[in-house]
């Protein structure tokens, strides 16, 4: 059997998880999914995924920069330190191109950074950029 | 918003003692705070210190005269209404007076009735003003805190709609698909419900921030209020076997307010004692008059509120995370309500919780009172 590429979605709401389940899945992709900054990391730990969809907006405004932060310098995740994350946010860019609430704007990829609700196809051309099947 | 004390207090300032004594006299008597002072010098000191909403000046005295006395009031605080008592009541002096900022002129001689009907419109005028001021403010702040909230709170649900649909779109004919899809309808109908409380809630509080909800300051008797709240949570609680008992009070608790916004505050109460409460559980609404305040406790039986939580309770959107990433349903406004609510009627309103034993809610409110210049054939404002 061939191999899948699986991803792991990190949001806090669960409609937003499960409609990118259903669309993943239908494109053949394993999905993780979890609700929480903490449970994602702890998925993480569990099993390697090749993308993370991370929002950033969860418990706290920018958890998901915490929880990127963490994937990026962390020990504990060393092994996940290359997977590719794709960044969601309900919020605009600023004009100048800033990522809300970052202070950071190295957190971001542009080209890895999708507004909700995501569009699926680009969701997919990401994807298909950087997992390598 | 004024101290309320201060709303009472009026200041005369005349050189001819008769007028004042007269002044006082007939503004004492109807409730007002008088206080007099005998020419311009000491009366803009009287002012600056008492800071009373109106200011009776007569035009001529010696030293400071009427006229800059007008100016230099609204100097301390532009708000103070002031009126002129004119000797020599000729067109020119009373439209320089109004020019500099005076809020009406009283010509010598005047009745008793004319000065306090004077009195009572400047008072209105400026009730009208501040509480407008008011307004903006508020207004301001519901601003920003909408934006900051608008995206999580009304965005989130419509996210998950907008992407439901988009599967569903992309995904309609494939078999595998077709099954979910009852289930994924559901979750967009559920998440439309949501967004629609939390949009009612929502306006909800802008009306009692915009004083539209609370600030009809009618005499009200919360004891049928109480029983017709509890009445319309009979079904609801009987669905979460959940007993509801009323405790009323022996006497009629009146208070001042009006009986839209205090359904509303028991209505959000007694939703939140059932919904947290157990099967099984009980909620209990008593009414009573303690220390001279109207007290209404709803008392549940319910999971409990943890310390932590507490001080958050009546903020904005807080909601009691549940830990498991499951979200409670609610819009997390309704505390917020309830607690703005029983501010503009000049009470409190506190929590007692012991986790896995029950919450109860206390609401103080002052009892009715009848107020200065209000009077039993009291008219409403045009």
């Amino acid at each position: 059997m061939a191999e899948t590429a699986t991803v792991l979605v990190i949001d806090d709401d669960r409609d937003f998880n499960t409609s990118v389940r259903a669309f993943l899945e239908s494109q053949g992709y394993t999905v993780i999914e979890a609700t929480s900054g903490h449970e994602g990391l702890a998925k993480l730990a569990e099993r390697k995924p090749d993308a993370i969809i991370l929002d950033i907006m969860m418990e706290s405004l920018t958890e998901g920069y915490s929880v990127s932060a963490a994937i990026k310098h962390q020990p504990a995740y060393k092994d996940c330190r290359n997977i590719p994350i794709v960044m969601v946010s309900s919020i605009q860019k600023s004009p100048d191109e800033r990522f809300p609430f970052s202070g950071d704007v190295g957190m971001i990829r542009p080209d890895r950074y999708l507004t909700k609700p995501i569009d699926f196809t680009k969701l997919l051309e990401i994807l298909k950029t950087v997992v390598v099947r | 918003m004024t101290e309320p004390g201060r709303e009472d207090t009026i200041a005369v300032i005349d050189d001819d003692s008769a007028m004042r004594l007269s002044c006082k006299k007939i503004l004492s008597k109807v409730g007002y705070r008088v206080e007099t002072f005998e020419d311009g010098a000491q009366g803009l000191e009287g002012v600056a210190g008492l800071r009373p909403a109106l200011v009776l000046v007569d035009l001529k005295m010696p030293g400071i005269s009427g006229m800059e006395v007008i100016g230099r009031v609204h100097g301390i605080d532009p708000q103070i209404i002031v009126v002129v008592i004119t000797g020599y009541a000729t067109v020119d002096t009373a439209v320089e007076a109004l020019k500099r900022g005076a809020y009406d002129f009283l010509p010598k001689p005047f009745s008793p009735d004319e000065l306090r009907l004077i009195v009572k419109r400047g008072l209105e005028r400026r009730r009208l003003t501040l509480e407008s001021l008011h307004h903006e403010v508020e207004r301001a702040l519901l601003q920003r805190r909408f934006v900051t909230f608008v995206s999580h709170q009304l965005q989130t649900p419509l996210v998950a709609i907008h992407q439901y649909l988009d599967v569903m779109r992309r995904l309609g004919d494939r078999q595998d698909a077709r099954a979910q899809q009852q289930e994924w309808l559901e979750r967009c109908l559920k998440r439309i419900e949501e967004m629609q409380a939390l949009i009612r809630d929502w306006l909800t509080l802008a009306k009692v921030e915009g004083g539209r909800l609370a600030s009809q300051q009618a005499k009200v008797d919360l004891q049928p209020i109480v029983a017709e709240a509890l009445q319309r949570h009979q079904e609801v609680a009987a669905r979460q076997g959940v007993s509801l008992q009323a405790h009323p009070s022996e006497k009629a608790c009146y208070v001042r307010g009006d009986s839209t916004s205090l359904s509303v505050l028991l209505d959000n109460l007694l939703a939140n004692a059932i919904k947290y409460n157990k099967p099984g559980g009980s909620v209990s609404v008593s009414t009573e008059v303690e220390e001279g305040q109207i007290v209404v406790a709803v008392k549940d039986t319910g999971v409990g509120i943890r310390e932590r939580h507490r001080p958050f309770l009546f903020d904005d959107f807080f909601r009691i995370p549940s830990g498991e990433g499951e979200k409670a349903a609610g819009t997390g406004l309704g505390l917020p309500i309830c607690k703005k609510i029983v501010a503009e009627m000049g009470g409190s309103i506190d929590v007692e919780s012991e986790v896995n034993v029950g919450s109860t809610f206390r609401v103080s409110l002052p009892p009715y009172r009848e107020r200065a210049g209000e009077g039993g054939s009291r008219e409403s404002p045009k």
